[in-house]
């Protein structure tokens, strides 16, 4: 066999990998878009928090409902729940930093990017549920008060979604409020957080 | 006869297109919304800034108007002597002087655009100032508080990222138009006191409102397109 029938050879064994490699692959990231409008997701997660301007750093429960309205955009609900004894790193007097404290906002989301690895904004407003001490410097126990203080929280981060019910997802918090009922000057509760984990998805409508 | 052939022709054209137009009529479209305020240049004397949180749904009556119907949660600190609280609950009309036309015209590729709008309105309000550390070792409570109407009028615009999908940014200004409250503390002896002032008053704040909007449903107007 002389060299060309050889040269001919390796061209078009070098074109049948091409050619196979391309293939299986569009067709995979076509057929397996899991993100499309109807997907429900929903996790649960732990959520390190500083409260930068208390030097303050808690553990929230974090949980999330997230429904895909249009292929960018998606309508979210979530709740931040202090964890019992979640203060991490806490150099602020305890009188003056909540006991209790929960949130819950709710608002959209945009998506960019293909398939399935999205990068994610959220813009949400809502409420910060707070426990306070009343009498921060008497000597008999205190007295503690509830308020509902108005917040909001904005959202960064990215999802992948490796299979039919599952993803990965980490995402970077920030949020702003003002705890007014105190004795003493309010309470800014303007903090910042990461939350990343295991999220679960399904379609709800059957895909055209 | 011709003519007359051709002016029967117009006379059946016209109305095809009238309804073409009438199907392209965004009247009757419901949006659902979560909003959150700023609030500024407040009428207390030594009010702060405050920040709120509420909701909204908007109903669109014509290409050129749309209508708001919201409620406002809002807090402010008076100092930090005191804090004040306000509820709003009304209506705004919104008006479109350019880019009202086409609403539905959309390409083939959706691009973002603005749409702003001049924006006038009602609202019956509740507050209510309470002293920072709530009690007084003589009166008890240490709080007053109003029901009041107010107007409000401003402008803004709507960012459609999608063709169901807007945030929207305004500015306005509220006039209470009910009884006034002061506050007078006296920084010397650390005592708060509050006074009522009957009649109307013309005081009143500065709104900066973000909200996110999503059309839910037709109400009327509906075709299948």
């Amino acid at each position: 066999m002389g060299i060309q029938p050889k040269i001919i050879g390796l061209f078009l064994l070098a074109s049948t990998l091409v050619y196979s490699q391309e293939k299986p692959w569009s067709h995979w990231s076509i057929q397996s878009s899991y993100f499309q409008p109807s997907l429900l997701r929903a996790s649960a997660t732990i959520a390190p928090t500083r409260f930068y301007t208390q030097q303050t750093t808690v553990a929230f429960i974090h949980g999330f409902v997230e429904y895909v309205l249009e292929p960018n955009i998606s309508v979210r609900g979530e709740a931040n729940i202090m964890a019992p004894n979640g203060q991490l790193v806490f150099t602020n007097e305890p009188e003056k930093f909540p006991r209790n404290y929960s949130a819950l906002y709710a608002g959209f989301g945009y998506h960019f990017g293909n398939n399935n690895w999205k990068l994610d904004f959220h813009a949400e407003p809502g409420i910060a549920f707070t426990e306070m001490a009343q009498d921060p410097y008497s000597v008999i126990p205190s007295r503690f008060k509830w308020s509902a203080c108005p917040s909001y929280q904005l959202k960064a981060g990215t999802s992948i979604y490796f299979s039919r019910f599952c993803h990965f997802f980490a995402e970077f918090n920030y949020g702003n409020g003002w705890i007014r009922k105190t004795p003493l000057s309010s309470l800014s509760i303007a903090q910042y957080g990461i939350s990343a984990g295991l999220g679960f998805h399904l379609l709800t409508k059957k895909l055209n | 006869m011709q003519r007359i052939a051709l002016v029967l022709l117009l006379f059946v054209v016209f109305p095809f297109k009238a309804q073409e137009n009438r199907r392209d009529n965004p009247a009757g479209m419901l949006s659902l919304g979560g909003r959150t305020t700023v609030s500024l240049f407040n009428e207390l004397k030594n009010e702060m800034s405050g920040s709120g949180v509420g909701g909204q749904f908007r109903l669109r009556f014509s290409d050129a108007v749309n209508t708001d119907w919201f409620f406002d949660y809002i807090t402010s600190d008076i100092l930090n002597y005191a804090h004040r609280t306000d509820y709003h609950i009304g209506w705004s009309v919104l008006f479109y002087p350019i880019n009202n036309h086409n609403y539905f015209h959309q390409t083939t590729q959706f691009k973002p655009k603005f749409r702003p709008y001049i924006l006038a309105g009602h609202c019956f309000d509740y507050s209510k100032i309470e002293a920072k550390d709530g009690t007084n070792a003589l009166d008890g409570a240490m709080y007053a508080e109003r029901w009041s109407s107010a107007v409000q009028a401003g402008l803004g615009t709507h960012l459609e990222l999608s063709p169901r999908f807007d945030l929207s940014l305004t500015g306005q200004y509220m006039v209470h138009l009910g009884n006034h409250i002061e506050t007078d503390y006296d920084f010397t002896s650390g005592t708060l006191s509050f006074n009522e002032h009957k009649g109307a008053s013309l005081a009143g704040h500065v709104l900066v409102t973000l909200s996110l909007n999503y059309k839910i449903a037709k109400l009327w107007g509906f075709s299948r397109r």
